[in-house]
């Protein structure tokens, strides 16, 4: 039969006034003190970063720009939150409308990496090709925008194109629009 | 994969988060301390769980919890210096009748909470008492002024 495993009592316990084991460390928590007051200064910078949108969803994240063509005004977020649904909204102009329809393009990115969940309003057709989805919508009137439901399917650096193929300019001979899109965890 | 490890992260800021709070939330729990401890606890399942509400991912969720609560075990036996960071060091907050400020001021105890501590050891008033002792686990150890030492 083993025997049981022992080892004798010592008085390894720190005493205060020479009488009660404690195992104050005075030195250890003033270290302490000083790295919380150094975590709550961080809380409040986290704080009023995610106020400001620097995390996604708040002013700093949005984003709003026009294409050199003027075909397209678009506004979407540039810090999105992974798993998070967003609005990618694509406003056109004038040039972006040939034969009553709207042809526009997008990278693969928008689905893949930033989960696109539908288009509204439905395209008349979707062709894919080119690393990218090549859309057509019916367009009556001006202005008109369509509008993409996204949801980031992985946190990291997102990179989107888009492109109106059939747009009437003359130079460039295409408007295009790129960006990058910082999903945050 | 993303249940894992949002476990993982939100088994360490937790950590992080109750520890730095205080030490109070441990054992002398009001109602004021039930709002955070209820609160954080919510919002870090939402973001460990997500949408998937599947029995697979709560399991999976647990046994990370679980896995991260043994290692940190494991580490804070292993490394003595790990069971300060980890449960933080008793602190004396009044001994042979002064209170002790710097340890006082820093943990947020206040004089009614050591007097609360005394009255459950039959202590009647502050004078009473000879040590007061801030535990690891957010308890008051109260020794009387009458008691003496081995």
């Amino acid at each position: 039969m083993a025997a049981t495993q022992t080892a004798p009592v010592e008085d390894s316990i720190a005493k205060i006034g020479n009488e009660v084991a404690v195992g104050e460390d005075m030195q250890f928590q003033r270290r302490w003190w000083r790295f919380e007051k150094a975590v709550w200064v961080v809380f409040l910078l986290i704080v009023l970063l995610d106020l400001a949108g620097a995390f996604g969803r708040g002013p700093l994240a949005k984003a709003h720009a026009n294409t050199r063509g003027g075909t397209m005004v678009v506004d979407y977020e540039r810090i999105e939150r992974f798993s998070t649904p967003s609005i990618l909204t694509i406003h056109f102009g004038p040039s972006a409308v040939v034969d009553g329809r709207i042809q526009l393009w997008v990278s693969d990115s928008v689905v893949k990496e930033l989960g696109n969940q539908r288009v509204i309003p439905e395209p008349v057709s979707s062709v894919i090709g080119n690393g990218g989805i090549l859309y057509t919508f019916a367009a009556t009137s001006l202005p008109d925008s369509v509008e993409f439901a996204l949801q980031p399917s992985h946190p990291g650096i997102a990179h989107f194109e888009l492109r109106v193929p059939g747009a009437t300019l003359d130079a460039p001979l295409r408007d295009e629009f790129e960006a990058k899109v910082v999903v945050m965890p | 994969m993303y249940t894992i490890v949002h476990a993982i992260v939100g088994y360490f800021f937790l950590l992080l988060t109750v520890r730095v709070l205080s030490r109070r939330p441990g054992a002398q729990l009001t109602p004021f301390e039930f709002v955070i401890v209820f609160l954080i606890g919510g919002v870090i399942i939402l973001a460990t769980v997500g949408d998937d509400k599947s029995v697979t991912n709560c399991v999976c969720a647990i046994l990370a919890v679980v896995l991260m609560h043994q290692f940190v075990s494991w580490l804070r036996t292993r490394y003595g210096w790990l069971q300060n960071v980890i449960d933080g060091a008793p602190v004396v907050l009044l001994a042979h009748g002064e209170w002790q400020l710097e340890g006082m001021n820093s943990t947020r105890v206040e004089d009614d909470d050591v007097m609360a501590a005394a009255r459950t050891k039959g202590v009647m008033n502050l004078s009473g008492i000879k040590y007061a002792i801030l535990e690891r686990n957010g308890a008051i150890s109260i020794i009387k002024a009458n008691q003496k030492a081995d």
